[in-house]
């Protein structure tokens, strides 16, 4: 067997997005058990269907050093502050 | 067109008594299937096939004009005697077995096919319809069967139950050709555009190239004109109105 990821995608402006996983012998019976196992109340109309060996992996150890950086969660404000000043002729 | 024909009727209803048992055989397997993703594809096409029953119940209920409301068609679908049903014994022999239901999953709708292109071009516009509106559902459950048996015909232990199950349901399967008398009056008002059997060949082909059997070597059932229920058919008739026969005035 064989893992599989689902993405569905609905028309218009949205995106592909995850709505799933299945186990499938193969790429045809994949799409087959897909279809209704993720899309039969017409979730979405279009479908994505990635065997999980073909995801190129960013691990948790990979992806740690960004969890301590509150400094790159910028809200704007002290931008915002000096550029008001820099215009009002201050510092 | 209104104002169907005796013939044309029993036409109708066999193929709308076929979709009905054949789509209330596969609920039975809801919850019990193999695992979880065939339980839903299972599921999906039984409920397809069970609205091609309610659509052609429909134009039968309406004498041609398929608006009508639903206790019509359960007249039609439930309450019917069994000498007025004109099921094929396919449909009505019970599978106990996977391998079984998976067999008469694809021997069912490989000769569906056929008889929705029999009826594609029909004078009876809304049944011409219908048949437009069957085949895209078609074509997935055709996927289905045949994803499963590419993969699980080539496995020995498989491969020998489902080559049983073969064994065992190809004379009733011929049966599906067997038709009604009324075929004749369907024909010849241009409602079905040439008697089943005219495909019979074909459908004898395509089990030859699926299972690599001759299924001509299957001694078929005797033709009844669709007249003798298989003894599987009392106890089936039974299930499916168990829930109405307990109000049968109830509106749902």
């Amino acid at each position: 067997m064989r893992r599989y990821e689902v993405f569905l995608k609905k028309d218009g402006r949205d995106e592909f997005r995850h709505a799933g996983s299945l186990d499938a012998p193969n790429d045809e019976l994949a799409l087959v058990l897909a279809r209704e196992s993720y899309a039969r109340r017409a979730e979405g109309d279009r479908l994505w269907l990635v065997d999980r060996e073909n995801v190129i992996l960013g691990d948790t150890d990979f992806m740690a050093p960004n969890a301590d950086k509150p400094h790159r969660h910028n809200d704007g404000k002290a931008i915002a502050e000096h550029r008001r000043n820099v215009r009002e002729g201050g510092s | 067109m209104t104002g169907l024909g005796s013939g044309v009727r029993e036409f109708l209803l066999a193929f709308a008594d076929d979709e009905h048992l054949m789509g209330q055989q596969h609920t039975e397997w809801i919850g019990v299937a193999p695992f979880l993703e065939e339980d839903l594809a299972f599921s999906s096409i039984a409920q397809d096939e069970l609205g091609h029953a309610a659509a052609l119940y429909a134009i039968v209920a309406g004498d041609g004009d398929p608006v009508v409301d639903d206790l019509r068609i359960d007249e039609l679908a439930f309450r019917c005697s069994p000498d007025d049903w004109r099921s094929a014994q396919l449909v009505e022999v019970v599978s106990g077995d996977w391998a079984h239901a998976l067999v008469r999953h694809w021997l069912y709708d490989a000769a569906e096919q056929f008889r929705w292109e029999q009826v594609a071009q029909s004078s009876l516009t809304p049944l011409a319809e219908a048949a437009a509106r069957a085949e895209r559902e078609e074509l997935y459950h055709r996927r289905h069967a045949d994803g499963l048996l590419d993969v699980l015909l080539p496995v020995s232990d498989s491969g020998d139950r489902l080559r049983a199950a073969l064994t065992d349901l190809l004379p009733l399967a011929v049966g599906l050709f067997d038709p009604v008398a009324g075929e004749a009056e369907a024909v010849a008002t241009g409602v079905a555009s040439a008697p089943l059997d005219t495909r019979l060949g074909e459908w004898t082909d395509r089990v030859r190239q699926r299972f690599d059997v001759d299924p001509s070597q299957a001694q078929p059932a005797a033709p009844t004109g669709r007249l003798e229920r298989h003894p599987d058919f009392g106890p089936l008739l039974a299930r499916m109105r168990e829930v109405i026969d307990l109000d049968p005035a109830a509106v749902w």
